[in-house]
């Protein structure tokens, strides 16, 4: 009975030390924090393995650059947190350039434009105008700029409809065919996707929010990185690659 | 003679009453004394703090002549290896078998190896007659086993005095003979012991000298025939006679 | 479109069980570390002096009050904030699960020694054992065996807690049936396999358990 329980608190001591081992990074390797429920841009493939427009991005960009990248799927609404505590070092997965977002880190340049549509359920007679009335149920992913933007410029200028935060897009879209909510803010590549996945949703149109810029984002101080990605953009977006990717994820 | 244990003094206050009120004791070599009275005399509590189980508030112990400190803890577990205990409830460990109940003093605290301790251990439950049943586990014995177990978990230790706190009180009227008899034959081969019980006969025919308490004090002291004789007009003869006739047994 | 459910939950089968996999040694990492804790500390509440009962008190207070989603950001984002630790998720998971459990286990292992008759220590002081030795050969191994049902309880409880460890980005079950959702958009197919799987990994574990409480029963014991 003692060898038994010294036995079991030897594996508790491995189990939690293989744990702390995996924290340690090694030298060139950079942790990609990413939306793992974002296609087309970044999501799980039917292997198991991290896909989409972003993830091969980065994946061509580390090759180029000399690094190894690792693709972490990491909550969205903890995302910032997560790479400012150096648990992933760059955030390559859709992310919009907001003001707020730029006080706490550094952005690329833009490699493509995020625009954000309001999406209703195929054959009802919503609108964008419709949309803005009391009443209306919105849905949102939660921690995005598009919910912010909302929030700040919709809901505190006085507008009436209630607001729902989801976890994902996917999620706030199949709950607009549950009848839970009416329409979602989701981006165009979303909604495009979703819709060639044969999804019975239409396309209102814009709302208000002016188009993002996309681009990767890193801690303040590592400038290193920066310039890395940085070069890593110019280079890829000089080649013929890049747009059979944008071709290959559907991505305008 | 150097007594084998010389008990001076012992007072014991619970929650603000006196439970044992300055009870001393000496017993020789040999000696078997038996102690009765009423229930909440202090016999229970007397016996417990002989070996501290019960903490004295006041009083000294000396085994052979030499003081027995209870504050020096290596001191009180050797003392306690002297000094044998058997409870009224047996209080057998429960998850062990009859055999390894005898074992477990051996190895754990005399450090003896496993095999020299189960050689010991059977040959003491052989002594009380349970070779069979040493692998059952106690739940599995009945209550005259379970306490023969006990003695021989005691035994394992040769102790130079056993305490017997009520040995038959929790047994079946049928269970007690066997019981007895154990007892009867370590008084033969000489062990001394201080014994607890209601059974007035089995006491008369045992005890070197009977010890009457009551309200935490001994009130009467004295031989078998002395105290229990019928010309006897002593508080102790009173008590007694009531068990007896209650038992419908002979005066 | 409703086949596409069962398409997906099929497709997405063996990235979601390896998932599961996760989440048992998550869940097995915790209880360890739950009882390698848990067990000092009931032996400290029932022996051990005012001081240290008080101490106890406090931890298993805290654990206890404290939701499970609050303590996982807290030892992620916190303890890097203060001491510079960077854990990943993972240890996060099996630390933090670990520590609730240690509350909770000391309770049920404090319960069993409380049951033990007082007249086991008794005896084993008599025999002349230090309280050490007598805690340790006598009370324990009774306690333990008696904790065994408790365990089949706090296995279960710490196995769907596990899922909310999903939060951190620990790439378990329910993280990967969100992966696979995201993919499909099946997310209610997905979560009833999702659903379904823990079941199984519920009855394994308490199953597993339970057949180790019959067979470390102490024969005849009625308690």
């Amino acid at each position: 009975m003692k060898k038994r329980i010294v036995a079991l608190v030897i594996c508790a001591t491995m189990v939690i030390g293989f744990g702390l081992a995996s924290a340690a990074a090694g030298d060139k390797v950079f942790i990609n924090g990413m939306d793992a429920n974002y296609p087309p841009v970044s999501f799980i493939d039917a292997k198991g393995q991290p896909d989409g427009l972003d993830i091969m991005a980065a994946n061509w960009i580390a090759k180029e650059m000399g690094f190894t990248v690792k693709h972490q799927p990491t909550d969205w609404a903890a995302i910032i947190p997560s790479l400012k505590a150096k648990k992933i070092d760059f955030i390559a997965s859709g992310m919009s350039v907001t003001p707020e977002r730029k006080e706490q880190v550094n952005f690329t340049k833009s490699y493509h434009q995020t625009i954000m549509m309001l999406v209703a359920k195929k054959g009802t007679d919503w609108n964008t105008e419709k949309a803005m009335k009391e009443g209306t149920r919105w849905g949102v992913q939660r921690g995005t700029s598009e919910a912010h933007w909302i929030e700040d410029n919709l809901l505190k200028a006085g507008k009436k409809f209630t607001l729902q935060q989801y976890d994902s897009a996917p999620l706030a879209m199949e709950d607009i065919l549950n009848g839970r909510i009416d329409v979602c803010s989701v981006s165009k590549t979303s909604a495009d996707e979703f819709i060639e996945k044969g999804m019975p949703i239409q396309i209102l149109g814009r709302y208000g929010q002016p188009d993002d810029e996309t681009a990767y984002a890193v801690r303040k101080e590592d400038t290193e990185l920066l310039n890395m990605l940085n070069e890593g953009l110019d280079r890829l977006m000089a080649t013929p690659y890049w747009q059979e990717l944008k071709d290959k994820y559907g991505v305008k | 003679m150097t007594p084998v244990l010389e008990i001076a003094h012992i007072t014991k206050r619970f929650d603000g009453k006196t439970v044992l009120d300055d009870v001393s004791l000496t017993i020789d070599k040999g000696e078997i004394k038996v102690i009765i009275g009423p229930s909440g005399a202090g016999k229970s509590t007397f016996l417990q703090s002989i070996n501290f189980l019960v903490k004295p508030d006041s009083g000294t112990i000396h085994l052979n002549g030499l003081p027995v400190n209870p504050k020096d803890k290596k001191a009180l577990y050797g003392y306690r290896q002297q000094v044998g205990m058997i409870f009224q409830d047996f209080n057998l460990f429960d998850h062990l078998t009859a055999r390894a109940n005898v074992e477990i003093g051996l190895v754990r605290v005399r450090g003896m190896k496993k095999a020299e301790a189960r050689k010991r251990a059977e040959a003491e439950l052989d002594r009380v007659g349970l070779s069979e049943h040493m692998k059952k586990y106690p739940a599995e014995l009945s209550g005259g086993q379970k306490q023969r177990v006990s003695i021989a978990r005691a035994l394992a230790m040769d102790p130079q005095v056993m305490l017997l706190d009520e040995p038959t009180s929790a047994l079946d009227p049928e269970l007690i003979g066997e019981v007895h008899a154990v007892i009867s034959g370590l008084g033969k081969a000489g062990m001394t012991m201080i014994i607890a019980t209601h059974q007035i006969g089995f006491a008369r025919a045992l005890a070197s000298e009977i010890v009457f308490m009551e309200r935490g004090r001994i009130l009467e002291q004295g031989s078998p025939q002395k105290l229990l004789s019928p010309d006897c007009t002593t508080r102790a003869r009173e008590f007694c006679s009531q068990i007896l006739d209650a038992n419908g047994e002979d005066r | 479109m409703f086949l596409n459910g069962f398409i997906a939950v099929k497709e997405g089968l063996p990235y979601i069980i390896q998932g599961a996999l996760v989440n048992v040694v998550v869940v097995i990492g915790a209880l360890l570390l739950g009882c390698s804790i848990g067990l000092p500390m009931a032996i400290g509440q029932v022996y051990g002096g005012r001081m240290l009962r008080r101490i106890i008190g406090v931890y298993v207070w805290f654990f206890r009050g404290i939701p499970l989603l609050v303590l996982l950001f807290l030892f992620y984002f916190g303890l890097f904030s203060f001491l510079g630790l960077n854990l990943s998720a993972f240890a996060v998971a099996v630390i933090v699960l670990g520590l609730i459990s240690s509350a909770y286990q000391s309770q049920v292992i404090r319960g069993a020694i409380l049951s033990i008759p007082d007249g086991q220590l008794k005896a084993a002081r008599a025999l002349g054992m230090s309280d050490a030795r007598a805690v340790f050969f006598i009370i324990l191994p009774q306690a333990l065996r008696l904790s065994i049902p408790g365990w089949s309880n706090e296995y279960a409880i710490v196995l769907k807690d596990s899922a909310v460890t999903y939060a951190l980005g620990v790439a378990e079950m329910m993280a990967r049936a969100n992966h696979v959702a995201s993919r499909t958009y099946q997310h209610l197919h997905l979560y009833i396999a999702a659903g379904l799987i823990f079941m199984a990994l519920t009855y394994i574990g308490t199953k597993a358990l339970n057949i180790a409480h019959n067979r470390l029963k102490i024969p005849g014991y009625t308690q």
